[in-house]
This record gives C-alpha cells, structure tokens and sequence, in this order.
C-alpha cells in the first residue's frame, strides 16, 4: 500500500488544528494505526511550531508532505529561502535536573528525537527539509 | 479541544488535548491554583511540548510556596512523553493498577 499527501500552511501556530485536520484525514485514508498518529502529530507540531519560531529568513509557507509504504509512515517539513538548520545536532534538554534548575522549554526536539525510528535533513537551494520516519506497529 | 476544571473532589481534571493552542489557557486555569492537588490525565490523549511546559511552571510554582501536584491516571503514550520528558524526577505521579 502506498498513499502520499501535501500541503502548504501559513507559518504561524495557530494553523495546527488545520494541520492536525489534514494529517488525520491522510491517517484514515491510509489506514495508520491509531498508535502512531499521536507520535506522528506531536513530531509535526514540535518541528512546524520550531519552524515557525526560530526559522531565519522564513516568509513562505511550509510544506508538509505525509506518506506511508507498507510498515512505515514518512513526514517531511519543507522550509523555503531559509538558513539551514538541522535538529540532529541539536543537543539534547537536560531532563535530569532538580524542579529548581529546570526551565519550562527546550523540550519539543529532544522528545522528536526520542518518539521518531529515524530523521533525515536535506539542505539544497536554501530550501530546508526534515524527514522523519516511524516505523508502524 | 482541552477540557480543563475541577473534579467533585477538588482535583484537577485534564483530558482531550493540549497542544500549543491550547496552552495559553490552561496556563490561565492553573494560574489560580494555589495549593497542592491532585491531576488526573486519565482522559488526556495527546500532550506537547508547551503543555509539558505549563505543567512544569505551575509544579515550580507551587513547589516555591511548599506546594505540589501530583499526576494521576497517566497511561500509555502521555506516561512515554513523560517518562522521555524527566517528568519522574519532578512529579509525584501515581503508579498505574495492573492491568
């Protein structure tokens, strides 16, 4: 089984219903597990909201392309005319520390790198593309 | 769609999900705890990074003033985001009954 689906989104938070809308119309469709979409959607949410934040130059929409082969559902974020950034050198959140030294944030690309089976990163025109896969169950 | 309010017992009752767009209101709601109480997750089905995050200023919050919360009914994938969030060190969360 194949299926594949795209969309653009304006780069702002408050499109994620849109965002969690389309992904869920595209797991029906495809038939995903209902144990992966919850991983799948917090991993869209952690790296489209990250985008939307701290992306130098971004003006474009960003464009999310969901697909899914026989045992594996594949998410990319494609950014547009932007500096490159990748989330595979991010270091990860100190998440051993006491209540007093911990700081609310930081969390959203550490818990990516932990839900997800792989990421990839792709840099070509300055256009910037994160690719995660999970594996499905 | 967040649901967040009081239970009969004076707990906290979380459920549904609480994604970024839904932070700014949770955070207003926890805003007015001012003592420890118990929070049952059992009916949450999705959290993010920004909820965890409202979930851990109001834990500092409250831990300043001597106070705490303490998570109850945190099941499958919400216990995975907690367990990779650190969430063991800084919460009181109550053990799950087996299954």
């Amino acid at each position: 089984m194949d299926s594949r689906a795209q969309r653009s989104f304006p780069r702002t938070a408050s499109c994620l219903p849109e965002i969690f809308a389309f992904m869920d119309a595209f797991f029906e469709q495809a038939q995903v597990a209902d144990s992966c979409r919850n991983t799948a959607e917090l991993a869209v949410e952690e790296l489209f909201t990250n985008l939307v934040k701290y992306s130098r130059g971004g003006k474009r929409d960003i464009r999310i392309d969901l697909a899914r082969d026989t045992d594996r559902l594949i998410v990319s974020l494609t950014d547009f005319d932007v500096e490159p950034f990748d989330i595979r050198t991010v270091p990860d959140a100190k998440t051993d520390l006491s209540l007093e030294e911990r700081k609310p944030g930081g969390l959203g690309i550490h818990l990516v790198k932990r839900l997800v089976d792989h990421i990839d990163y792709e840099y070509a025109d300055r256009n910037s593309t994160t690719t995660f896969i999970k594996n499905l169950e | 769609m967040l649901d967040i309010k009081f239970g009969e017992q004076g707990q906290i009752v979380v459920s549904g999900r609480f994604d970024a767009s839904q932070a700014e209101r949770a955070e207003a709601f926890l805003s007015a705890v001012q003592e420890s109480r118990e929070m049952d997750l059992g009916g949450l089905q999705y959290i993010s990074s920004l909820g965890l995050g409202v979930l851990l200023a109001t834990q500092k919050r409250l831990m300043s003033s001597g106070h705490a919360l303490k998570l109850t009914n945190v099941r499958g994938h919400i216990r995975e985001i907690f367990h990779f969030s650190g969430f063991e060190q800084v919460f009181e969360i109550e053990p799950n009954p087996p299954a």
